[in-house]
């Protein structure tokens, strides 16, 4: 029982020093992007370093799982600070505000629809190349 | 007394995060869900308080500088869930090709007709992708990324709240379908949804949500050009 809060502290010290790895790259891509590729922006180009890094072998899983999931549950508290910058925009009230609310549901009930359906389609078609190819192989 | 009022800022953002998050898994009420009461509570304080927004920014800027690390963290998943990528290769792909333009293409139409201005046209752009990556795609397509933030975030309530209908309403058969269907329209809260359907759900939608957020990301100088 008394190695319990031993263990926890020791968690969250990995995990912390997995987020600064994961902070590190994330600096470095930034310099990388600022000076050679500025079409790719920075959190994205740091991505695929990382899963360059994982799938070469490079860089062990068990080095970045726990910060990385840590940094991806609690991405909410990330951008709450973003959404209160709306305070600077007064005009949004009212029927601004009522207008884009209407353009967010009719524009996401369209993409649910479209997306599943196509998705749907893309499955039932995987089943049937699977299918057609089980039975070549048997022929 | 600026920064001390910066410092309370920083501290009130984390206890009602934190708050809200116990009450939403105690719970379950949707009214509870940290996406929709910590930003409107938030906001309701600098409001009453007449806080101006630079001062609240000043500390709390720390925690918008870590979706930076949260996007490079994206790659462990994607890795993680390499066998589910090479295995529905086709319909992710579909998918996400699909989801992209029509998310986009709809928000700036849908806005052009409601006689919204341009600014807000390109800054609704993006909303249907996680937020590190509209964020990216925003700054590329010169559109406001505080807006961008608030419409992604009205985006993934709007996604809780019609997931459930348009799922009744819809005649899916496939697990992946599902998947998609949250995670194209609603990011991360889509994603939290899809988990509670199921482990293969929540897995497609997450792929869904990063693989459409990164297809954004490159595809913004053609949104660019097209607002």
């Amino acid at each position: 029982m008394k190695n319990l809060p031993n263990l926890a502290v020791k968690q969250s010290l990995s995990t912390l020093s997995q987020v600064v790895l994961l902070s590190l790259v994330w600096l470095l891509a930034s310099r990388l992007s600022h000076a050679y590729v500025p079409e790719i922006p920075a959190g994205v180009l740091g991505m695929f370093l990382v899963l360059a890094a994982l799938a070469l072998g490079w860089l062990p899983l068990s080095w970045c799982k726990s910060g990385a999931r840590w940094l991806l549950a609690e991405m909410l508290l990330f951008f709450i600070p973003a959404t209160v910058a709306v305070v600077q925009y007064p005009q949004l009230l009212g029927s601004i505000g009522l207008r884009i609310v209407l353009v967010i549901l009719l524009s996401t009930v369209l993409v649910m629809t479209v997306t599943s359906l196509v998705v749907d389609a893309g499955y039932k078609f995987e089943i049937l190349l699977k299918r057609r190819k089980r039975q070549h192989g048997v022929l | 007394m600026e920064n001390l009022l910066a410092f309370a800022c920083l501290l009130l953002t984390l206890v009602l995060y934190w708050l809200a998050k116990k009450l939403y898994r105690r719970t379950g009420n949707w009214w509870s869900a940290p996406l929709l009461a910590v930003p409107l509570l938030v906001i309701g304080a600098v409001v009453v308080g007449h806080i101006p927004y630079h001062t609240y920014f000043q500390d709390t800027h720390w925690l918008s500088w870590l979706l930076g690390p949260a996007t490079v963290a994206f790659a462990i998943p994607i890795y993680e869930q390499r066998q589910v990528i090479r295995k529905h290769a086709l319909s992710l792909s579909c998918g996400v090709l699909v989801a992209m333009p029509v998310a986009v293409l709809s928000s700036v139409w849908l806005a052009r007709a409601f006689g919204l201005s341009e600014l807000l046209q390109k800054s609704l752009a993006p909303r249907s992708i996680s937020t590190p990556f509209a964020l990216a795609t925003a700054s590329t397509i010169g559109a406001s990324p505080d807006l961008t933030a608030v419409f992604v975030v009205i985006t993934g309530v709007a996604g809780m709240l019609l997931g459930e209908v348009m799922l009744m309403l819809l005649p899916l058969r496939s697990r992946l379908a599902k998947g998609a269907l949250l995670g194209a329209a609603a990011h991360g809260a889509g994603t939290a949804k899809a988990n509670e359907l199921g482990a293969e759900e929540g897995v497609v939608a997450s792929l869904t949500m990063m693989l459409g957020g990164i297809a954004t990301v490159f595809a913004a100088p053609l949104i660019a050009w097209f607002v």
